[in-house]
């Protein structure tokens, strides 16, 4: 009974409709809601960074969690998107560094069709490979476009990076921008969610668990491979988008293998089973940078150290972990249950 | 036509070739027998550049300086490096075998992080080179450091004495076939995990001595393990995983077309070296010299 009684709550009922991810993401995004109510501005501008690369993650995870491929370019669409949306940033702003609304949210409408577009070229010769090679062909091809946006001084203003992209003054407000870029994760999370639940989603779960059977199937597995690394590029774009405004400046970096690396962390970090996981990830990630970057230069060491730590003990990631918890509580419940019931079976008085 | 520049040119890319053949060997003998991709292989050279410069120092203050404590400077470091790898094989590594590669592949690159700022705790922010104080030769019209000379025979001699050891020891030629079938290997009773430590420690060796012999040449300073890492997989995929002239020869390619591209795209020399990776990836994804079997 009492088993029972605990699994009519609305988290359980989430759980049991959605995965782990059901109850989580309520909680995130109530928590998301209360940020800026935080003392001071630091944790608003730190909540910021926490959904735009939680964004980044989540698209890099539609490759690594529900595609099966691990890319170590992922941060080139991230990049384009976030050059593409200054460059008409920088083109479309007045003489005296305003510019407006319109103008404003255009600029930031450029950067996911670029990215995706960038994508669909990669893309078209990466998903002939799989495993490793498709791991250093992204990364080759990352790091191909972070030196060609590095080097071409003429069009990209090289490693000076872009500066200068101040918002329009309702969103240099950061709790303005905070809820502006809240706003835009939801939708984009509510859309990536929509594809991973969709037909297509569940053939990219059977082509990442055995490619050979879903051609069996007759899945068009490069085709599919291509239209999800497409749709993963386009939303790493508009976390780029997002991106530029934000730190008011781009930066080749931003391309680099380095920035790859993040959405990885992020990703393994929170958990790449679930879809929620990487934004559980950039959580943890972006948040205890802000606070270990306050008290040492070691934060390598430290991050380090807790990836580590995850790949050895904690493989799915934390959601990965809470949720063999919660499915081996859940068993356990049931078999009593079922225990229980069989007693009484055996108790009532056959007829 | 003058040739001067073009012959430092090319002195210099060959040298840089043999620093990324030592450091790529390794690594592709690795992920041929144990299909591990180290990540940290470029971080532990780095790290084994740090220990030869701190033991030639040492060196130095106590039988007094000169050029040749080098070379004990190097066998040292060549000796503490592979006993870290052998460590970190036994503790680390050994746990992931049976994992998926992503995870593989980020617990190297956790160990790239910590390495890096371990290196930065122990030896500080500054750059660290050996001057040997060799004078420059002249010769085809321009002057050379001779020192180049050196690097490109120990990995012309590495490389030999590679390929005896592969093809002609018994342990070589287990090694090679561990490349092909490790489940076979093992079923005829070689203890395989034996043979895997003794891989990582060997590559991990050959990438203390490429730290080594690299030290006079240029300074090794932080963050250089990032740029030489992905050179090294772009040599290893050039040339094809497991295959030891394939490593050679993608070597040679990589080096010498980044330092002629420096000539003439000074920013842009490493982007020519990942459009041939890409290239090579589309074409043939096993590599120049590597079997389609791997693939």
């Amino acid at each position: 009974m009492t088993a029972n009684a605990k699994r009519t709550g609305p988290l359980s009922r989430l759980y049991a409709k959605f995965g782990i991810s059901g109850p989580v993401t309520p909680v995130l995004l109530a928590a998301a809601i209360g940020v800026p109510w935080l003392p001071g501005e630091f944790w608003t501008h730190v909540g910021t960074e926490v959904l735009i690369l939680g964004l980044f993650a989540m698209s890099f995870n539609l490759l690594y969690g529900y595609m099966g491929q691990i890319s170590f370019g992922h941060a080139a669409f991230f990049g384009v998107g976030a050059y593409a949306t200054a460059m008409l940033f920088t083109a479309l702003k007045g003489a005296d560094g305003q510019i407006g609304v319109a103008d404003f949210l255009l600029s930031l409408l450029v950067g996911p069709p670029v990215a995706a577009l960038t994508a669909l070229f990669v893309g078209f010769f990466c998903v002939r490979l799989t495993g490793i090679y498709f791991a250093i062909l992204t990364l080759a091809f990352g790091e191909l476009l972070f030196y060609i946006v590095f080097s071409w001084y003429s069009f990209t203003k090289g490693d000076d990076g872009i500066q200068g992209l101040l918002p329009p003054p309702f969103f240099q407000d950061s709790t303005n921008f905070y809820f502006f870029t809240l706003a835009i994760v939801v939708v984009a999370a509510a859309a990536m969610w929509r594809i991973t639940e969709s037909p297509f989603g569940y053939a990219m779960r059977t082509l990442r668990d055995n490619q050979r059977r879903a051609a069996f199937l007759g899945t068009n597995v490069r085709a599919h491979m291509l239209a999800n690394f497409v749709i993963a590029g386009a939303f790493a774009g508009v976390a780029g988008a997002l991106w530029g405004p934000f730190s008011r400046s781009v930066n080749p970096t931003l391309l680099g293998w380095g920035e790859s690396g993040i959405a990885v962390f992020m990703t393994l970090i929170g958990g790449a089973g679930s879809f929620i996981g990487p934004m559980l990830g950039s959580v943890i990630y972006t948040m205890l940078q802000a606070v270990v970057k306050m008290y040492t230069v070691y934060w390598p060491l430290t991050i380090g150290t807790i990836i580590l730590l995850i790949v050895l003990f904690a493989p799915g990631g934390i959601l990965g972990m809470i949720d063999k918890r919660v499915q081996a509580t859940r068993a356990r419940d049931g078999a009593a249950e079922a225990e229980a019931a069989a007693a009484a079976r055996a108790e009532a008085p056959r007829p | 036509m003058d040739i001067a520049p073009y012959a430092l040119q090319l002195f210099s890319g060959l040298s840089r070739a043999m620093v990324l053949f030592l450091l790529s060997a390794g690594l592709s003998l690795i992920f041929g027998v144990m299909n591990i991709l180290n990540f940290a292989h470029a971080t532990l050279w780095l790290l084994s550049g740090y220990v030869t410069f701190s033991i030639f120092t040492f060196l130095g203050q106590q039988f007094g300086a000169s050029p040749w404590m080098l070379v004990p400077a190097i066998a040292g470091a060549v000796a503490v490096m592979a006993l870290v790898g052998f460590a970190l094989e036994r503790f680390l590594i050994r746990h992931t075998y049976d994992r998926e590669l992503p995870e593989q592949l980020l617990l190297t690159f956790a160990l790239v992080l910590i390495l890096g700022d371990v290196i930065k705790l122990i030896w500080g922010l500054e750059n660290r080179r050996i001057n040997l104080g060799v004078r420059p030769i002249e010769m085809l019209d321009t002057l050379v450091n001779p020192y180049q000379f050196v690097i490109i025979g120990t990995g012309v001699a590495v490389a030999v004495g590679l390929w005896l050891f592969l093809h002609r020891t018994r342990l070589g030629k287990i090694v090679r076939a561990a490349v092909y079938s490790r489940s076979m290997v093992s079923a005829l009773g070689i203890p395989i995990p034996k043979i895997y430590a003794l891989v990582f420690a060997l590559g991990v060796g050959l990438a203390a001595l490429a730290g080594g012999v690299f030290l006079p040449l240029l300074p090794m300073a932080l963050g250089v393990d990032l740029d030489i890492i992905v050179q090294c997989f772009a040599v290893v995929v050039i040339g094809g995983f497991g295959s030891m002239l394939g490593t050679f020869v993608a070597s040679i390619i990589v080096g010498v077309v980044y330092s002629f591209s420096i000539l003439f795209w000074p920013d842009g020399a490493l982007a020519m070296i990942f459009l041939i990776v890409i290239a090579v990836l589309i074409v043939r994804p096993w590599g120049l010299f590597g079997t389609e079997l791997r693939y």
